[in-house]
């Protein structure tokens, strides 16, 4: 008479089960999955940077790779990242201290509206030039 | 009776630092994404520039700092998701030492790729 | 009246989960547990899940509908039927499924209990069996209260229906997470003890890998909850205890 659980990797989808669920939720995911993403660039990054190795001629050409339209979307979505991550951030070690649980949704809304609004001066700048 | 949820207290160490290179990461990479990026027309310095700015004896210190608070938030990050799977004791205490090392080696990798640039 | 279909999970040891529909009819006025009764009365006595109180009192009949958990008994039918889809009722997450809509809950006691919980409340004393209802046949000295206490009661709004622990992210892969009620459980129990000892290792409890450390604020414990215990809110007081505390001893 074995009860039934779940299996290992079906339990991690609820990590990401936003499905009715509140603002908390979301920026519990949004924080996990931006984090996954910026450790991965993270190392990403360090590779690009190893092209320095080979001295100007390899860096410069990828210079110019990086300033392809395509990159500078892929730049913009990083810059998402880090600002929702790192805004979120804000919020749960603020929270984490007692400052601010009651008002902890409205707070995640806070930080969306300022991501969105760095963005679009950041997307300005990437692509105005 | 044994506690089946008894614990090793003192777990808050990992989630203090985690917060104090949060707060770090706020300026530094802050300061990483303007003075690297957005105060550079076209977004990147060429390879020359690269040299010229990292030897500013400030920006090095900036960045090699920026460096450890990011390698440790990441792997302090990374340990915080797996051990959300409620691992074994042991596999946990693997778990810790392996991601030490990878973070050591990740900030000697940089800052041997610094002093080469340098030099 | 309602004409309303169920979207029950069923699971019996041995066989594969899925899900049964049964069309029930109930009155406007009714709660999704009277739901349940018509789908059991009228096609399948074999329908298993957990009622006892029917005034959110017991905690027994925690359940997801349509995902999100509730208690049956309080939660009216009207403000979860949308008037063409089926409801869809679950057993809670992050419990061992025993049949159909009834879950394990042994692991939620566990750490209720490993909280040391001391159950004393002034308010709404539990007396002493009275001998007026000898129909019951128990008598005055059945109930033997812990050393100390002359009455007692349980804790504070929580009524252990372990909807927290279905809501929480953290719970669905950590079997080893103390979970949001039982913190909450720790944070009430210091609160009434003047006993440094007693605080100490309720703090040590609290203070692991498993314990506040592992709450990652998605804050659905406190969405999710019945009776305002705002499990998440006691983590924090937790954590900022346990953080003052350390600052004060090494400031010494």
């Amino acid at each position: 008479m074995e009860p039934f659980k779940h299996p290992g990797f079906y339990r991690v989808g609820r990590w990401f089960d936003l499905r009715r669920r509140k603002a908390g939720m979301w920026a519990y995911a949004l924080n996990r999955i931006t984090g996954i993403g910026l450790v991965v660039y993270l190392y990403l990054h360090l590779v690009v940077l190893s092209l320095l190795l080979g001295g100007p001629g390899s860096w410069n050409a990828f210079v110019s790779l990086a300033r392809s339209p395509l990159v500078l979307v892929l730049d913009v979505i990083l810059f998402a990242g880090a600002l929702i991550h790192g805004l979120n951030g804000v919020r749960v070690a603020l929270t984490s201290f007692s400052r601010g649980v009651r008002v902890q949704k409205g707070f995640f809304s806070v930080v969306m509206v300022v991501t969105v609004v760095t963005l679009a001066f950041v997307a300005l700048k990437v692509f105005g030039g | 009776m044994d506690n089946p949820f008894a614990q090793e207290p003192r777990a808050s160490s990992s989630w203090l630092w985690q917060v104090i290179t949060g707060i770090g990461l706020l300026f530094l990479l802050g300061l990483h994404l303007v003075a690297q990026h957005f105060l550079v027309k076209g977004g990147l310095r060429d390879y020359a520039e690269v040299v010229t700015y990292l030897r500013n004896p400030l920006v090095l210190v900036l960045e090699v700092l920026f460096l450890v608070c990011v390698t440790t938030h990441a792997m302090l990050g990374v340990r915080a998701i797996l051990q959300d799977f409620g691992l074994s004791a042991r596999v946990e205490q693997r778990l810790s030492r392996g991601l030490t090392g990878v973070g050591i080696l990740t900030v000697a990798y940089s800052l041997l790729l610094l002093w080469v640039i340098i030099h | 009246m309602l004409d309303v279909t169920l979207e029950i999970f069923r699971y019996k040891p041995g066989e594969e989960p899925h899900y049964d529909t049964f069309a029930v009819q109930v009155a406007e006025t009714a709660y999704v547990i009277d739901a349940l009764d018509e789908a059991w009365a009228l096609y399948d006595h074999s329908l298993t899940f957990r009622h006892a109180c029917h005034h959110s009192s017991c905690g027994s009949c925690a359940l997801r509908i349509n995902g999100i958990e509730k208690l049956a008994c309080i939660t009216r039918m009207t403000d979860v039927w949308d008037g063409v889809h089926p409801i869809r009722l679950d057993p809670l997450r992050n419990f061992p499924i025993v049949s159909d809509l009834v879950v394990d809950v042994s692991g939620f006691f566990q750490r209720m209990s490993a909280s040391h919980m001391q159950i004393t409340r002034d308010a709404e004393p539990i007396l002493p069996v009275s001998v007026d209802k000898p129909a019951l046949g128990v008598q005055a000295e059945a109930i033997s209260l812990p050393e100390n206490l002359t009455r007692f009661n349980r804790f504070e709004n929580c009524i252990e229906c372990g909807i927290c622990m279905s809501a929480c992210p953290t719970m669905a892969t950590d079997e080893k997470f103390f979970g949001p009620a039982g913190l909450a459980a720790i944070y009430r129990a210091c609160q009434q003890t003047d006993d440094p000892t007693e605080t100490a290792h309720l703090l040590a409890l609290a203070d692991g890998e498993h314990g506040v450390w592992r709450c990652h604020s998605a804050f659905e414990c406190i969405e999710a909850c019945p009776q305002a215990v705002d499990p998440a809110g006691k983590i924090m007081a937790l954590r900022q205890e346990l953080i003052a505390r350390r600052f004060k001893k090494s400031g010494r």
